[in-house]
């Protein structure tokens, strides 16, 4: 072999080398390890271990997509604040290189001051608060729209939707449950409606107990109210109740417009059957259209079989989507430079909806949008935004005692 | 103060006592953070468990709503260094002074129209959950939406401001409780410690001996509630949001009161020793059960050692344990 030869073997090998590097390395340092905190019991354990099914999906999906292996190391909140901060705590010293979590703001709050002290970047899968993203942290990552973009995204489609069917109601009554997060949202609706120019009015406000065992008085005062669509903020059971009660007073509005949970969820399809149908539910959703929706929808079918796929579930899994995506573009599983990865992220395979994951100077993914779900045969079919659309709303919502 | 509890204390107990106390003040030197953060959650309960057992567990006064104390403490205190930039060295006076006008509101209430026992327990639940409501709409106060304090990642401690490390908060709260273990000592001995046991074991009799009822139930509240309310400013400025929504919970005082019983009402090291038992077997059970993949058992279990607790040592661990070691002096003292 000669020096020239020697050279070019010499220069191939490296270039080969620089090729393979991150696969050698990542080989090297194993699976990164991720924790993953979740409220899977205490109050909030139905939706903890709701967003744990999105991680137990996770794994073969992310292979697939050529994703490096994560090691899932998992803490339970118990819905509690303090728990939260400890369990952060533990997972790092357990050798947790990035943490997700935690789906309640303030938990998650608690478990961002552990990751900035400590240098580890947190992705947050679900939580609303702005404050969050709004603390200068260099290590604090949220792939979730805060609560003023979800209701800003909520007036943006219900106009959307109005113009798409050439109608729109002119009066609505707005039922909401009067626990923290009804009157939450109660009040930002109120700030944020007059922006939006709807073409509506608020004939009458109702605000009622989430733990009510009847809603046959608030239901008739709705009715007797003359509004054209019932606006409502509310929870499953009495959601569910609502719905049994207009059934039974023989009224049914043009809309059903809901901006909370409660009418989209397993619970309502499977509990009224044809009588589900028609409800729109304004929230954070995925993009059926997307490849990643889909693949999803299937792996939640044969791992969960009668869970639909939902915000949890796509949420939860995305934000592992993120700590892969960073762990092989660092090449390192070091929290630094898994952070300045997190920081340059660019997924637009993705799930949710908007034009894919990418952060912002504060860490905020301000691309990402809510979707308009109506409820169509049992499904949750998305109807705004229109690139987004598997179907056209069907307006007005047919009669309950026509069904 | 501390003279009298050396004093009336034995020197087994006060060997006990001192490598305690040593083994506290050097602990953050010695353990992880995790294990730190368990402590500081440990040194809490015990601190804000000492301030109920002040109510109850000296003057009789049962309250299932002592998180409204520490939710009033922590908002104002909050608020104050947030809206006007008070730091809580200062904020502090006005967070006791709120907490107090609250507990002498429901003291007034409860002792002024003879509301006793669990009606009285009832009264201190009311209190705390519609005044969650009332801070619910306040959006000066964040309402339902929360209220954030300003975090920076300082790497200096700046006591004051209460902002820094995690051993900064630490060394606070074990201050705290050393505290308020040495101010309940003082008042269980003194004069005022004297006439709330009086009450606490017979009101009547103690009524008909000349204890003015009244006011002795009511500077007992106000202690109370005004030691509970700093608890509050240290855990406003130590978790950095306060949610309505879990702060003024009657699951946050079942907290608050766990430690005690199961420690030992009505005694000094009950609290304490309660909160060490309490909050660490959460977490030896969180470890124990990892491996199981079942969601709740932990707290299916620790259920289960809180009952066994209360169903062979009714009258919690602190009695049996003060027996078991000897710590008696020769001439019985104070538990």
């Amino acid at each position: 072999m000669d020096r020239r030869h020697l050279l070019a073997s010499g220069a191939a090998l490296g270039a080969t080398s620089t090729l393979v590097l991150p696969t050698r390395l990542l080989a090297a340092t194993g699976p990164l390890k991720v924790g993953v905190i979740l409220p899977r019991s205490g109050v909030q354990a139905g939706i903890g271990q709701d967003c744990q099914r999105g991680v137990d999906i996770a794994g073969p999906i992310l292979k697939a997509m050529g994703m490096p292996d994560l090691q899932i190391l998992s803490g339970d909140t118990e819905s509690k604040v303090e728990t939260a901060r400890s369990t952060a705590e533990k997972l790092i010293g357990e050798g947790a290189q990035l943490l997700i979590g935690a789906f309640d703001s303030g938990q998650t709050t608690a478990i961002a001051q552990v990751a900035e002290q400590k240098g580890v970047p947190l992705v947050i899968n679900i939580a609303a608060a702005p404050q969050i993203t709004e603390q200068g942290y260099k290590f604090v990552f949220r792939n979730f729209p805060t609560a003023g973009t979800i209701l800003a995204n909520a007036f943006e489609q219900q106009n959307a939707i109005f113009k798409q069917v050439g109608d729109a109601p002119k009066s609505v009554v707005f039922m909401h449950v009067n626990d923290t997060f009804g009157t939450a949202m109660a009040g930002g609706i109120g700030a944020l409606m007059p922006k939006f120019n709807v073409p509506y009015k608020v004939i009458e406000t109702i605000p009622y107990d989430p733990r009510a065992r009847d809603l046959s008085v608030e239901i008739s005062k709705a009715k007797a109210s003359g509004a054209e669509a019932l606006l409502c903020v509310s929870r499953l059971n009495d959601a569910i109740l609502l719905t049994r009660e207009m059934i039974k007073q023989r009224w049914t509005p043009k809309a059903v417009m809901s901006m909370g949970p409660g009418w989209y969820e397993d619970q309502y399809l499977k509990t009224l059957g044809k009588y589900s149908d028609g409800p729109l539910t304004f929230s954070p959703w995925y993009d059926p259209k997307k490849k990643l929706s889909q693949t999803l929808v299937a792996a939640m079918a044969k791992s969960f079989p009668g869970v639909n796929l939902n915000t949890n579930h796509v949420f939860t899994f995305e934000a592992l989507l993120v700590a892969a995506d960073a762990y092989k573009r660092a090449g390192s599983g070091d929290p630094k430079a898994l952070a300045e990865a997190i920081r340059t992220t660019n997924i637009a395979d993705n799930s949710s909806m908007g034009p894919g994951i990418m952060f912002n100077a504060k860490g905020q993914n301000d691309k990402v949008v809510d979707g308009s779900v109506q409820n169509v045969g049992g499904k949750q079919v998305v109807v705004q935004p229109e690139a987004s659309a598997t179907a056209k709303p069907i307006w007005p919502m047919p009669a309950y005692d026509k069904r | 103060m501390i003279a009298r509890v050396i004093e009336s204390a034995s020197p087994r107990a006060l060997a006990l006592l001192a490598v305690v106390t040593a083994a506290l003040l050097i602990a953050p030197y010695l353990v992880d953070s995790y294990v730190l953060s368990v402590l500081i959650i440990v040194l809490y309960f015990a601190y804000v468990g000492q301030a109920w057992n002040l109510m109850l567990g000296f003057a009789g006064q049962l309250s299932l709503g002592h998180a409204l104390f520490v939710s009033l403490g922590a908002y104002t205190s909050a608020a104050l260094f947030i809206k006007f930039g008070v730091p809580p060295v200062i904020g502090i006076f006005a967070a006791i002074a709120m907490a107090v006008v609250a507990g002498c509101l429901i003291g007034y209430l409860g002792f002024r129209f003879s509301i006793r026992g669990v009606y009285f327990a009832l009264l201190t639940i009311a209190f705390a959950e519609f005044t969650g409501i009332i801070v619910d709409h306040i959006s000066w106060l964040g309402a339902s939406s929360g209220l954030f304090l300003p975090v920076k990642n300082q790497q200096s401690n700046d006591l004051l401001n209460l902002r820094g490390s995690p051993t900064m908060f630490y060394y606070v709260i074990l201050a705290l409780t050393g505290f308020a273990f040495a101010l309940c000592s003082w008042l269980l001995n003194s004069k005022l410690g004297l006439y709330w046991q009086a009450i606490r074991e017979d009101q009547e009799a103690a009524e008909a001996s000349g204890v003015p009822l009244f006011r002795y139930k009511m500077i007992a509240v106000a202690i109370s509630s005004g030691l509970t309310g700093i608890g509050g400013v240290w855990y406003a400025f130590y978790y950095n949001n306060l949610f309505p929504e879990t702060m003024f919970k009657t699951s946050q005082s079942v907290e608050i009161i766990l430690g005690s019983v199961v420690g030992g009402v009505g005694t000094l090291f009950g609290p304490i020793l309660g909160a060490f038992v309490l909050t660490p077997l959460g977490e030896i059970l969180t470890a124990a059960t990892d491996g199981m993949h079942l969601d709740g058992v932990k707290s299916f279990f620790w259920g289960f050692c809180v009952a066994a607790i209360v169903l062979f040592r009714p009258q919690g661990l602190w009695p049996w344990i003060y027996d078991v070691l000897g710590l008696a002096p020769k001439k019985e003292g104070k538990r």
